[in-house]
């Protein structure tokens, strides 16, 4: 991986060009997902090579670990770090579109806790894959306490670190929502329905051009609840990194590849299914030529 | 005392089923390792306690008809690392345990010392788990006292506490029966006088359970806050948790059970459950209930009111006297084919079955080398770093139990606790 990614390529010249609107961070966004796909390949096949060791040489070599599989972790987790430094950028500019984002199926929409995936999510990711690993093998290995690296393996020690993480993780999660609660409040605070019912005053009286005087303190009132969307963003897409980290870093070397395997397929895969439900939603409603769209499809 | 025979003929109840997601039955298949089929008996034949000869200082119960066995002691390697246990739950962190071990000093901890223990000969080896799991709160508490009291002064073979308590509306009721109730079953049994483990354990679970009311009606200052109902009366009324207790002489274990969590026995690989659970729709349960006035509605399963799905439990004023405190106990003569206890919360027995259990913990202790001698050098599985937690195999078994637990989707908090019970 000698070149550059092309999603950075796109970051610094939309960055350069000062196009920071809504269909920029779009395209960021598709240019990620392709990548993701590729490092989804390299994991995938860094598995496999795992699995021939193990077999002919009983294990992951160290020279393995250090020369393939940790460079491998580290690229991949640099490249989430990658876009939610692209993404906080972007969400300084226009906030509103990291809450409602185009570039999202509306099943994956549905399913967003503040803008991106919930980060408890992770241990549910990691808890089902090493589930699925555990039940894949006999039961007698795993009483001798015969290991094959997968997540099936987790140890007593990494367990409770799992535990631990996942604890601190969900009061974290908790009180960010929290946040965003209160925040969301504000939305009727007395200043908001104080300048909501003047301008609709005015716009009973017909008065026009003393409507369009009030932009300024419309403009005045909601600039602090958008810049407490961007806060709250932050910390929540803080959260999903420190989370992702912290499991990798758990993680042995062969477990990590096997866990970013795992949220790269449910990553891509949910994406999949849901812009294929929205092309289906689209089609049955512009076919049947009833009521067009509800605005809430995608493209 | 529901007059339940404990035996061979233990009836399994209904909730122990295994429950087994359809496919892959084959490998399932392996994972049933033993299969056993439980008679279930009718309440009204169990057999009266048995006044036993009073060679103690107290009166013996015998319910189960056993070979006394050959006392030997047993061997206690792992002393420091109970102690580590004891202060780990002390610190409240019942599923950070392993990892924290090491670092643990152990002068801190008031309750245990390396000396008390390492010296005792007939100290268990232990292994726990207690993991949060697919729930967004975490609501078991687990505690272990090895040695936490002794039969009297003259005596050096020390008695063993373990608990597993798994809280409902809040975390605090079971954090509290974790701090206090092996002091109160202590307590309770140098002053107490009662003539019976039976009214000991009883006489224990009341008091839990009157300090748990005591203290969310204006003692709430003394819990750590902290908890999510930040213990405002109303919901804090509504809050309980299951216990269910292990204590464990050299001659025989003391099982008492208040709610649905379940300690079971492998002897010689029978799986012998020692409680049975307190479900609303257990008959005796569900008569008790309604003599008391009080109904039990299907709302998503039976439950007490419509509200709660288990008929005893600590706390949970709310419910009473529907719920009660009262613990079913069971007194089991211990043998020399007793292989080890597994205590757990329902996040285990949800999905496994007392069989499973059993043939999983004791392959575990019966491969007792270390599991996995190192293979090549670049082996980068932290699993096998031996002696690094309570007890290799004891641990191995509550670990492998847990993660069999949650690969079979069980979507509670899960805590195992396994002693192992072999004389050496």
């Amino acid at each position: 991986m000698s070149d550059l990614p092309s999603s950075i390529s796109y970051m610094t010249q939309a960055t350069r060009n000062g196009n920071q609107e809504r269909e920029s961070f779009h395209k960021f966004f598709e240019c990620w997902i392709v990548e993701q796909d590729h490092h989804l390949h390299e994991l995938v096949s860094a598995s496999k090579d795992i699995e021939d060791r193990h077999q002919h040489h009983g294990g992951a070599t160290a020279e393995l670990n250090g020369r393939v599989l940790r460079p491998l972790l580290e690229r991949v987790v640099q490249h989430y770090e990658h876009y939610y430094r692209a993404k906080s950028r972007w969400a300084k500019n226009d906030v509103l579109s990291m809450f409602n984002p185009s570039w999202r199926s509306s099943l994956e929409d549905a399913f967003l806790w503040i803008g991106g995936w919930r980060p408890s999510m992770a241990f549910h990711l990691l808890y089902s894959k090493s589930g699925l690993q555990l039940e894949a093998r006999a039961i007698d290995d795993l009483i001798l306490g015969l290991t094959n690296g997968d997540l099936s393996d987790l140890s007593t020690g990494q367990l409770g670190r799992v535990d631990a993480l996942q604890k601190v993780t969900l009061r974290e999660e908790k009180e960010i929502t929290e946040k965003l609660a209160k925040l969301q409040e504000t939305v009727a605070d007395s200043s908001m329905v104080e300048l909501s019912h003047a301008v609709s005053e005015l716009i009973q009286e017909e008065a026009g051009d003393r409507v369009a005087e009030q932009e300024g303190r419309v403009e005045a009132a909601l600039a602090p609840k958008e810049e407490g969307l961007v806060g709250v963003l932050e910390k929540a897409d803080e959260l999903r990194m420190k989370t992702l980290k912290g499991v990798i870093d758990i993680l042995s070397p062969t477990q990590g590849v096997h866990f970013l395997i795992a949220a790269a397929e449910l990553h891509l895969r949910v994406h999949d299914w849901g812009k294929k439900r929205d092309a289906r939603h689209h089609q049955a409603d512009s076919g049947g030529g009833v009521n067009g769209s509800n605005g809430h499809h995608r493209q | 005392m529901a007059g339940m025979c404990y035996g061979v003929n233990m009836g399994e109840t209904e909730t122990s089923a295994p429950v087994e997601p359809s496919s892959r039955s084959a490998r399932r298949r392996r994972m049933e390792i033993h299969q056993f089929n439980f008679v279930p008996t009718d309440s009204s034949v169990a057999p009266p306690p048995l006044e036993g000869g009073g060679g103690g200082r107290r009166k013996r119960q015998r319910i189960l008809p056993a070979v006394v066995p050959v006392l030997s002691p047993m061997e206690c390697m792992n002393g420091v690392q109970n102690c580590q246990v004891v202060q780990q739950k002390e610190n409240q962190v019942a599923g950070e345990l392993p990892p924290a071990t090491k670092a643990l000093d152990l002068s801190a901890s008031p309750s245990c010392s390396a000396n008390e223990n390492g010296g005792n000969p007939d100290c268990p080896k232990f292994g726990m788990t207690s993991v949060c799991g697919r729930r967004r709160d975490m609501e078991d508490s687990v505690a272990i006292h090895p040695s936490f009291c002794r039969p009297d002064s003259n005596s050096t073979a020390g008695l063993h506490f373990f608990g597993v308590y798994d809280g409902h509306g809040c975390s605090h009721v079971a954090s509290r029966c974790r701090d206090r109730m092996h002091e109160i079953v202590k307590h309770e049994f140098e002053n107490g006088g009662s003539p019976s483990w039976e009214r000991t354990m009883s006489e224990s679970f009341s008091k839990m359970d009157k300090e748990v009311g005591e203290y969310c009606n204006g003692g709430a200052a003394v819990f750590i806050s902290g908890c999510r109902c930040e213990l405002q009366t109303p919901q804090c009324d509504a809050v309980g948790s299951t216990a269910v207790v292990a204590v464990v002489t050299p001659e025989k274990i003391v099982v008492s059970n208040c709610g649905d969590s379940r300690a079971v026995l492998c002897r010689n690989g029978v799986a012998i459950p020692l409680s049975v659970d307190h479900k609303p729709d257990r008959p005796d349960e569900l008569n008790r209930i309604q003599e008391a006035g009080g109904r039990v509605i299907f709302w998503d399963g039976p439950r007490v009111l419509g509200v709660l799905a288990m008929s005893r439990a600590i706390g949970d004023n709310y419910l009473k006297p529907y719920v009660i405190p009262e613990p079913e106990v069971t007194i089991t003569e211990r043998t020399a084919e007793d292989e080890c206890i597994i205590l757990a919360s329902d996040g285990l027995w949800d999905v496994v079955s007392n069989e499973t259990a059993c043939g999983v913990a004791r392959m575990c202790l019966q491969s007792r080398k270390p599991p996995s001698p190192p293979r090549s050098p670049g082996n980068d599985i932290t699993v096998t770093e031996a002696g690094e937690s309570s007890d290799k195999a004891c641990s191995d078994a509550s670990i492998l139990l847990t993660k069999l637990a949650l690969a079979r989707h069980s979507t509670d908090n899960v805590s195992v606790v396994v002693v192992d019970l072999r004389r050496i």
